[in-house]
C-alpha cells in the first residue's frame, strides 16, 4: 500500500464509519454543532496518529498473550493526555463533550486500526494510516454535525445561515436534529448514497428470500 | 527473548505503563494551572454577568473577568447560622470540593433534599455588590439535580432581597433542544422582577405552565415553564425551594435584611416612592 493509498482510502474507498460501521457511538453523541464534531475528529485523529505510532514502535516486542492490555493501555493514556489538553486550551468545547473525550478510549476505530495495522506496519505507514482514518471518521462527522446543525440550530459553525423564530426570524429548527437518532438517519442515508456509488461497497446478503409460490409447491 | 515468555511479557507491560503513566503525569501537572485559571474564569463570566456592572459582560476579556472578579465583595457563608464565616478565605474556598468532607458538609435528611443533592457544603460563596455604601445586589449559587444531572446557576437578588434581579444557569446536561433551554437568555429574562416570597414572607416562586396574566397574583412569582421539559422545570422550581427555604439561604437573608446597609438601601427605595 502506497503512502498516498493510506491517507486517501480511509476517505470514501474504506471509511471506518461508512463502511467498517466502527465509531457509530461518538459519531451519534457529538455531532449536533460543527464545532463539537470538529473538536471531537481532530481529537480522535491525534489519538489514532499517536497510538498507531507508538504500537508499531514495540510491535516485534508485542507479547501476544497481554497485547490487547498493553494496547489499551497506549490508547487510554493518549486520551487522557487530550482531554487535559482540551480542558486547557478549548475549555466551553470540552465541557459540551463532557465525557466523550475520555469516552475516546472505546471507540472501535482506534483498538481496531492498532489491532488490524499498527501491530504488523512500520512506523511511518502506521503513522499514515492513523492519520488517514482519522480524516475519514472527521470527514463523516463533519458532514452529519453540519446538517444537523443547520437543520437543528439554524447555523453553521455559529454563523446563522436560518435566522430562527426564537430570535426574530423565519425558520422553526427541527428539534429532532438536535437529538442522537437523527444521526442515525442521516449516517444510514450517506452510507446508502455511497454504497449506490461504489456498488462494490455493497455486502453479500447473509440469507436469500424463498420463494413462498414455490416453497408451497413443494410443502 | 521469546515474545510470550512471562519475563518478556512482564517487562514489556511494566515499561509500557511507565511511559504512560510519565506521560499522563506529566501533561496533568503541567496543564493544571491553565485548567484552574479557565474554571475561574468561567465561574466569574457568570457572576460578573449578574452583577449588573458590565453592559455586555459576553464581550470582556478573559482578563478583563479576572481582573473584575476581584473588585467584587467575595464572602464566604456559614450557610446554616446565616453568618459570615470569616476564617475561611473566600479565593480559596470550593463548596464542591468539600461535599463529601464530614467536617464541611452536611447529609441533608432525604424528606427535607427536595433538590435531591443527598449532600450540602456548609459553607457557601457568595457575592455582594455594593453602590458606595448601599447594598445594591446579592449574588448566590444554587444546585440541584435535573432531568438527568446536576443543574448549576446563580441568582441575583436585589436589595429588598425578594426580588430577583438576574438568573444565569451555567452547568447543566438537560436533554437537548427541551431542558437545555434553560440556558436560552430569554427565558432567563423572565426571571426578571420575579419575586421570591409574598408578605407573610412565604416562599412563592415557581416555574410554571400556562401564561400568566400580567396582573394575577401569580405573575409575580411565576416564571412560564418550558414546554416539553416539564422535569426540568419542575426541578428548577425544586432547586429554588431549596435554596431559599428554612435548610438554605432563608437564615442568612434575614441576617443580612437586618444589616445596616440594605436597611439604609431599602429605606431609600420607599422613601424615593412616597415622595
Amino acid at each position: 500500500m502506497s503512502a498516498r493509498e493510506a491517507i486517501l482510502d480511509p476517505l470514501f474507498n474504506k471509511n471506518p464509519v461508512l463502511l467498517q460501521i466502527l465509531g457509530i457511538c461518538s459519531a451519534l453523541a457529538i455531532t449536533n454543532s460543527v464545532l463539537t464534531s470538529l473538536i471531537m475528529s481532530m481529537a480522535v485523529t491525534a489519538v489514532l496518529a499517536f497510538t498507531n505510532v507508538c504500537i508499531s514502535l514495540i510491535r516485534n516486542h508485542l507479547p501476544n498473550s497481554v497485547r490487547i492490555i498493553v494496547q489499551m493501555t497506549i490508547i487510554a493514556s493518549g486520551v487522557i493526555v487530550v482531554d487535559e489538553l482540551l480542558q486547557a486550551f478549548a475549555p466551553d468545547v470540552a465541557r459540551t463533550l463532557s465525557v466523550f473525550v475520555s469516552l475516546i478510549v472505546t471507540n472501535c476505530i482506534i483498538l481496531g486500526r492498532a489491532e488490524a495495522y499498527a501491530a504488523q506496519h512500520n512506523v511511518r505507514m502506521s503513522l499514515l494510516d492513523g492519520i488517514g482514518n482519522g480524516l475519514g471518521y472527521s470527514l463523516v462527522l463533519i458532514v452529519v454535525g453540519s446538517i444537523r446543525e443547520i437543520l437543528g440550530s439554524g447555523t453553521w459553525l455559529g454563523f446563522t445561515i436560518m435566522p430562527v423564530v426564537y430570535e426574530g426570524g423565519w425558520y422553526i429548527p427541527n428539534q429532532m436534529m438536535l437529538l442522537a437518532p437523527s444521526a442515525f438517519f442521516i449516517i444510514g442515508l450517506i452510507i446508502w448514497l455511497l454504497r449506490s456509488w461504489k456498488t462494490g461497497q455493497v455486502e453479500e446478503r447473509e440469507f436469500k428470500e424463498i420463494n413462498l409460490a414455490k416453497a408451497g409447491r413443494q410443502l | 527473548m521469546n515474545n510470550d515468555s512471562p519475563k518478556k511479557a512482564l517487562l514489556v507491560v511494566f515499561l509500557v505503563a511507565l511511559f504512560c503513566s510519565v506521560l499522563v503525569s506529566v501533561a496533568s501537572i503541567l496543564l493544571k494551572p491553565i485548567q484552574q485559571r479557565n474554571q475561574l474564569i468561567e465561574r466569574s463570566k457568570n457572576v460578573i454577568s449578574l452583577t449588573g456592572l458590565a453592559k455586555d459582560s459576553a464581550a470582556l476579556s478573559n482578563d478583563a473577568i479576572l481582573a473584575a472578579i476581584k473588585l467584587l465583595d467575595i464572602r464566604v457563608i456559614n450557610i446554616d447560622s446565616g453568618e459570615f464565616a470569616s476564617d475561611l478565605n473566600a479565593a480559596e474556598f470550593d463548596s464542591r470540593a468539600v461535599v463529601n468532607d464530614p467536617e464541611l458538609s452536611i447529609a441533608i435528611p432525604a424528606e427535607l433534599d427536595i433538590a435531591s443533592l443527598s449532600r450540602r457544603s456548609r459553607y457557601e460563596i457568595i457575592y455582594l455588590v455594593w453602590d458606595g455604601n448601599t447594598l445594591s445586589r446579592v449574588i448566590l449559587p444554587i444546585v440541584g439535580t435535573g432531568m438527568w444531572s446536576t443543574i448549576r446557576g446563580y441568582i441575583a437578588l436585589q436589595n429588598d432581597l425578594n426580588t430577583i434581579a438576574a438568573v444565569s444557569f451555567y452547568e447543566q446536561t438537560e436533554t437537548a433542544g427541551l431542558g437545555d433551554q434553560i440556558e436560552r437568555p430569554d427565558w432567563q429574562a423572565q426571571w426578571q422582577g420575579r419575586k421570591l416570597f409574598d408578605s407573610q414572607g412565604r416562599l412563592r416562586f415557581r416555574v410554571g405552565p400556562g401564561t400568566i396574566a400580567p396582573n394575577s397574583p401569580a405573575s409575580s412569582y411565576q416564571v412560564d415553564s418550558l414546554s416539553g421539559a416539564t422535569v426540568t422545570s419542575d426541578a428548577v422550581t425544586r432547586i429554588v425551594a431549596y435554596w431559599f427555604g428554612a435548610n438554605g439561604y432563608k437564615r442568612f437573608l434575614d441576617q443580612l435584611d437586618a444589616h445596616p446597609a440594605v436597611k439604609a438601601a431599602a429605606a431609600d427605595a420607599t422613601g424615593g416612592s412616597t415622595s
